[in-house]
C-alpha cells in the first residue's frame, strides 16, 4: 500500500512525462504480481463500480471531525479525498501493512454494506496522510494523477516484451484484477477468455481544421460529411454483439433497439441520435436514452434511435482499418445495403468544389443539429487517435451572446483556491431589472484572466452559501456556444450547448445587455 | 469578573486604530504613528510619520525603504513599558522573523494582545513565541484550518538534502520568501550538517547579508551571479518565489523546482505551481499553534484577522469564547 501511496504522489509532482514513464516502469518491475495487477487496474479506471460513496466518505469524516470545520476546510482545499486525509485525526495508531492486493480483495469482495464505514475507518486510522489520500483515491475511483493510457501503454511497453501495437490491440481485454496482463507482457500466452472480436477497438479521431494549413490542399483528394451532434459510437456485429461509447464504455443495453445479431463479424463507426419522423433531433432528446441501461418500450418509442454510420473497421476476415477510407466507404455500403437495418443508415457525403464552398454549406445549412463538417482524406487509413494528414472537424461559428456574472463558484482540483465556475444570465425582460440565469460556464479564460476574474469575485460578493457566492451584478462576459434548444429543466427555458467563456468585457456597461427574449429567438 | 467589550479599539480606512494611545498598529496606508509588529510589507508599509518597533524591525525597514526613511521612530524594548498618551505599551517576541513582536497594550487595567504574525515552533533565527495573559487576543489566521498540522521542520528540510544527493547532475532551486524563510532554511540545513555554498538570488543577499550580522550563521553564501553557467548543476540555489518560474529561472537547464512555504501542505496548491519538491516549511502558527496560544494567553474575548477567519472563529465560538472576524483589509490573503 505505501509503495502505490509514494508512487501516486510521486506521479502527481513529477512535471515530465518521461519521469512519469520511469516512475511506472521502476512499480511495474519492482512489485509482486498481484499488486502490479491491481496498480494498473486503478490508474486505468477499471473498477466496475465505486466501492464507497461520496456520502459514506462524509459521514465518517463528520462523525471523526466536525461538520462545519469539514465544511470550511472541504470549500478551501476543493478535493474531497485531500481534505479527508488532511483532516482525519488518528490518534496516533500504528501504520497498517497491508499490501495493495490485500487491500483491494478486502474491498471489492467486501458485501456487508453495513460494516464498510467501520472497515474504512480501521484502515485511515492505521495510515499516513498520503495513504489516507491513496485509499479514499481508490475506494471512490477517479484518480486524477495526470497519467494517461498512452503513457501507461508506454511504460508497459518498456516493462515486458510485447511491442506497443499488441498492447494497443488487447488493452481492453484483460479482466480484474490484470495480473494476466503482466503475464503476457512476460511472454506467456493471452488468457483464453479474451475473443479479439468482442473488443472494443480504438477510435480514429479528428483533428482541428486549420484554414491555413488547408489553403494549399486540393479538395479532390478529400470528402467531407456532416458532424451530427449525438454520441460517438462503435458497433460490433456478431452472435454476441456489442455497442461501444468513445471510451470503450459498452453501452450496449442502453440502446438495445440497435439489432446487433448477425452471423459474422462486423465492425463500423458512427453517430448516435434521435430520428423521428424522418428528422434528426436535438441532443437534449438523446441525453434521455443515455445513462438508461433498462429503457422502457415507452422511453424507446418517445426517442428513437438512429445509428448515422460513416466507417466499417472489421467486414468479416477483412480488417478494413488497413484499407483506404474510399475502400472502405464501398465495404459499409456494401453491409449497409445487404443487411437493410431500419435505423441505421449511411453518412451522406457533401458535394463541394472549394473550401470556401465548403464553409459556406456549413454555415448556411438549416438543420440545426449540425456542429458543422467532418473533412477526411480519401487516402487515409483508419488509425487509433488523431492522425496528421487523416481527419478534420470544422465545426459552425459559435452562437456568441454577451451575459452578466451572476455566481460564482470554487473549482477543483488544479483550479482549487480559485472562483472559476461561473453562473451568468440575463434580464428577464425589457425593464431591465431583473436576472435569471441561463447557463454556467468553466473554459474559455486564460490563467491571468482567471486570476482577475477571482480578484473580481471576492470585491463583489453580495451574499456566501457554501462554496458559491452571489455577486452584484457589474461585470459582462461574452459567451460562445455550440447550440441552444428549448429546455423545461432550466428556470430560463432554454439550455446552451458547451458555453465557455470568449471574451470579458470589463468595458461593457451591464444595461446593454439582452433579455431573455433575444436569447429564445435565436431558437432556429 | 473581566470585562470583555474593547470600545477602544477602531478600524480606520487606514488599519486598526488604538484611540486612547492615537496611534495605528500595521497601518496600511501612510499615519502620523504606527506600531510596526515586524518588517514584511503588508505590515511594515512606507511614509508613516513616527514608528515604534523593535530595533531589528525598525533596521530592516531603513534596509529597505531607504535611511532617509522615517527619521523619527523610537526603539523597542522588552525589559520596558512606554507610556503612549493614555496607554501603556509593552512588548514581546512573536516568533515569526527576526525582529517579530507582539504589542501588549494596557488601558486602564484592560489588556490587549496583538500578536502580528507568529510561530510556536522552534526557529534558530528569531526569539520565540511569548505568551502573556490577556483581556482580549487579537490573532492571525493564515493557517487557520484543522487541515493545517505542520510537520516537522527539520524532516522536510532532510527531504531537500535528500534530493540533492540523489540528483546529482541537476540545479535545485528552491522558492523562499527573502525575508525570514530564506534564512530560517538556510540555518535548518547548516544544522543539518549541509555545508556547501548556498547561491541566492539577488533579491535576497541584502537581507541575508543583515541576518549574518545580527549573529545569525548562514555559512557560506554567495550571489548567484558570481557563479558561470556550467557550475549550477548540482548547487542549491534560493530565489523569490515569483522567480520559480519567470524568465530569470529559465537560465537554469536540469532543476528540480522547490518551494519553501505553509501552503505545500495542500497538493493541489503544490502541483498548481508546478513545484516537484514541496517544503511544508512555515512562519506562522498551525491550527493546533493557534488554539494552544489562545489557551495560554487565556483571553475572554478573540478577535480573528488576515486568513480563514471563519473556521476559528466557529471552533472558539463553539468552546464558549467570545470570539469574532476583524475583516481588516490590505492584507494579502494568500501571503506567508
Amino acid at each position: 500500500m505505501n509503495d502505490f501511496a509514494e508512487l501516486l504522489n510521486d506521479l502527481i509532482l513529477s512535471p515530465s512525462r518521461k519521469k512519469k514513464i520511469d516512475l511506472l516502469k521502476i512499480f511495474f518491475c519492482k512489485s509482486n504480481l498481484k499488486d502490479k495487477g491491481w496498480a494498473f487496474c486503478i490508474l486505468t479506471n477499471r473498477m466496475d463500480r465505486k466501492f464507497v460513496s461520496i456520502k459514506e466518505l462524509k459521514e465518517l469524516i463528520i462523525e471523526n471531525s466536525d461538520e462545519d470545520l469539514f465544511r470550511f476546510s472541504y470549500d478551501y482545499v476543493g478535493d474531497l479525498a485531500e481534505t479527508i486525509s488532511l483532516l482525519w485525526e488518528s490518534n496516533n495508531k500504528k501504520n497498517t501493512k497491508i499490501n495493495l492486493h490485500e487491500f483491494m480483495e478486502i474491498f471489492s469482495n467486501f458485501d456487508h454494506k453495513n460494516k464498510l464505514k467501520t472497515k474504512l475507518k480501521y484502515f485511515l486510522d492505521r495510515s499516513s496522510e498520503n495513504q489516507r489520500y491513496t485509499i479514499i483515491k481508490i475506494l471512490t475511483g477517479g484518480l486524477r494523477v495526470g497519467v494517461s493510457n498512452g503513457l501507461i501503454k508506454e511504460a508497459l511497453k518498456l516493462s515486458g516484451v510485447r511491442e506497443k501495437s499488441e498492447i494497443e490491440e488487447f488493452w481492453h481485454g484483460f479482466k480484474l484484477p490484470c495480473t494476466d496482463l503482466f503475464e503476457w507482457l512476460d511472454g506467456k500466452k493471452l488468457p483464453k477468455y479474451i475473443n479479439r472480436k468482442k473488443l472494443f477497438n480504438s477510435f480514429m479521431l479528428a483533428n482541428n481544421y486549420n484554414s491555413n494549413e488547408f489553403k494549399s490542399y486540393k479538395t479532390d483528394d478529400y470528402i467531407a460529411e456532416f458532424k451530427w451532434d449525438g454520441i460517438r459510437a462503435q458497433i460490433i456485429f456478431s452472435e454476441d454483439g456489442k455497442i461501444f461509447s468513445r471510451s470503450g464504455e459498452d453501452i450496449t443495453n442502453s440502446f438495445c433497439d440497435i439489432n446487433t445479431f448477425i452471423k459474422g463479424y462486423f465492425v463500423i463507426d458512427g453517430e448516435i441520435v434521435v430520428k423521428k419522423n424522418n428528422k434528426v433531433l436535438s441532443f437534449n432528446h438523446l441525453q434521455k436514452r443515455i445513462g438508461r441501461k433498462n429503457p422502457s418500450k415507452k422511453l424507446i418509442e418517445d426517442y428513437p434511435i438512429h445509428f448515422i454510420a460513416y466507417d466499417i473497421l472489421f467486414y468479416t476476415s477483412v480488417d478494413c482499418r488497413a484499407l483506404s477510407l474510399i475502400e472502405r466507404k464501398k465495404y459499409l455500403n456494401r453491409f449497409i445495403n445487404i443487411c437493410k437495418f431500419s435505423n441505421i443508415s449511411t453518412s451522406s457525403l457533401i458535394k463541394f468544389s472549394s473550401w470556401d464552398q465548403l464553409q459556406n454549406i456549413k454555415e448556411t445549412s438549416l438543420n440545426n443539429h449540425i456542429e458543422g463538417v467532418i473533412i477526411k482524406k480519401k487516402t487515409s487509413l483508419y488509425k487509433k487517435g488523431r492522425v496528421v494528414d487523416g481527419w478534420y472537424k470544422w465545426k459552425r461559428n459559435p452562437f456568441s451572446v454577451d451575459f452578466i456574472i451572476m455566481y460564482a463558484q470554487r473549482g477543483h482540483g488544479k483550479r482549487s483556491s480559485f472562483y472559476s465556475d461561473f453562473t451568468f444570465g440575463c434580464w428577464v425582460d425589457e425593464q431591465f431589472t431583473k436576472l435569471v440565469p441561463v447557463g454556467k460556464a468553466y473554459s474559455g479564460y486564460t490563467n491571468d484572466e482567471l486570476k482577475s476574474l477571482d480578484r473580481w469575485v471576492r470585491n463583489n460578493t453580495v451574499e456566501r452559501f457554501g462554496p458559491v457566492r452571489s455577486l452584484k451584478p457589474g461585470l459582462v462576459v461574452e459567451v460562445s456556444f455550440d447550440n441552444i434548444n428549448y429546455s423545461s429543466r432550466h428556470k430560463s427555458g432554454v439550455a446552451l450547448r458547451f458555453p465557455r467563456f470568449s471574451r470579458i468585457r470589463w468595458d461593457k456597461p451591464i444595461s446593454q445587455v439582452c433579455s431573455l427574449k433575444y436569447i429564445k429567438d435565436l431558437i432556429n | 469578573m473581566r470585562k470583555t467589550n474593547i470600545n477602544w479599539l477602531k478600524k480606520k480606512r487606514e488599519g486598526l486604530y488604538c484611540v486612547p494611545g492615537n496611534f495605528f498598529i500595521d497601518p496600511v496606508f501612510p499615519v502620523e504613528k504606527a506600531l510596526i509588529t515586524h518588517a514584511h510589507t503588508d505590515h511594515a508599509r512606507p511614509n508613516n510619520k513616527s514608528i515604534f518597533s523593535s530595533k531589528e524591525t525598525i533596521e530592516l525597514m531603513h534596509l529597505r525603504y531607504g535611511e532617509s526613511y522615517c527619521s523619527d521612530f523610537q526603539i523597542a524594548r522588552f525589559d520596558e513599558k512606554i507610556k503612549i498618551n493614555d496607554v501603556t505599551v509593552q512588548i514581546l517576541p512573536a516568533g515569526h522573523i527576526l525582529g517579530s513582536i507582539q504589542f501588549l497594550i494596557d488601558y486602564k487595567g484592560y489588556r490587549l494582545l496583538i500578536s502580528g504574525d507568529y510561530k510556536r515552533a522552534k526557529d534558530k533565527t528569531c526569539l520565540s513565541y511569548e505568551p502573556v495573559e490577556c483581556d482580549t487576543f487579537i490573532t492571525e489566521a493564515t493557517f487557520g484550518l484543522p487541515i493545517f498540522n505542520h510537520p516537522n521542520d527539520e524532516s522536510e528540510v532532510k527531504k531537500l538534502i535528500k534530493s540533492i544527493k540523489a540528483n546529482v547532475n541537476k540545479t535545485h532551486l528552491i522558492g523562499v520568501y527573502a525575508l525570514g524563510k530564506c534564512q530560517r532554511l538556510i540555518t535548518l540545513l547548516r544544522n543539518l550538517g549541509y555545508d556547501e555554498t548556498i547561491y541566492l538570488h539577488g533579491a535576497l543577499t541584502k537581507i541575508s547579508d543583515f541576518y549574518s550580522k545580527n549573529n545569525i550563521k548562514l555559512g557560506n553564501i554567495s550571489n548567484i551571479s558570481e557563479c558561470s553557467r556550467s557550475e549550477y548543476a548540482n548547487k542549491l540555489v534560493l530565489c523569490p518565489p515569483s522567480s520559480l518560474n519567470d524568465k530569470w529561472s529559465q537560465k537554469f537547464k536540469n532543476v528540480v523546482k522547490g518551494y519553501a512555504s505553509g501552503w505545500m501542505r495542500i497538493r493541489q496548491r503544490v502541483k498548481q505551481k508546478n513545484i516537484e519538491l514541496p517544503l511544508i516549511l512555515s512562519d506562522h502558527a498551525d491550527w493546533g499553534e493557534i488554539l494552544k496560544t489562545v489557551n495560554d494567553v487565556n483571553p475572554n474575548e478573540v478577535l480573528v484577522t488576515h486568513g480563514r477567519e471563519e473556521a476559528l472563529v466557529h471552533y472558539l465560538t463553539k468552546r464558549n469564547f467570545k470570539s469574532s472576524a476583524l475583516n481588516l483589509i490590505g492584507f494579502e490573503d494568500e501571503n506567508e
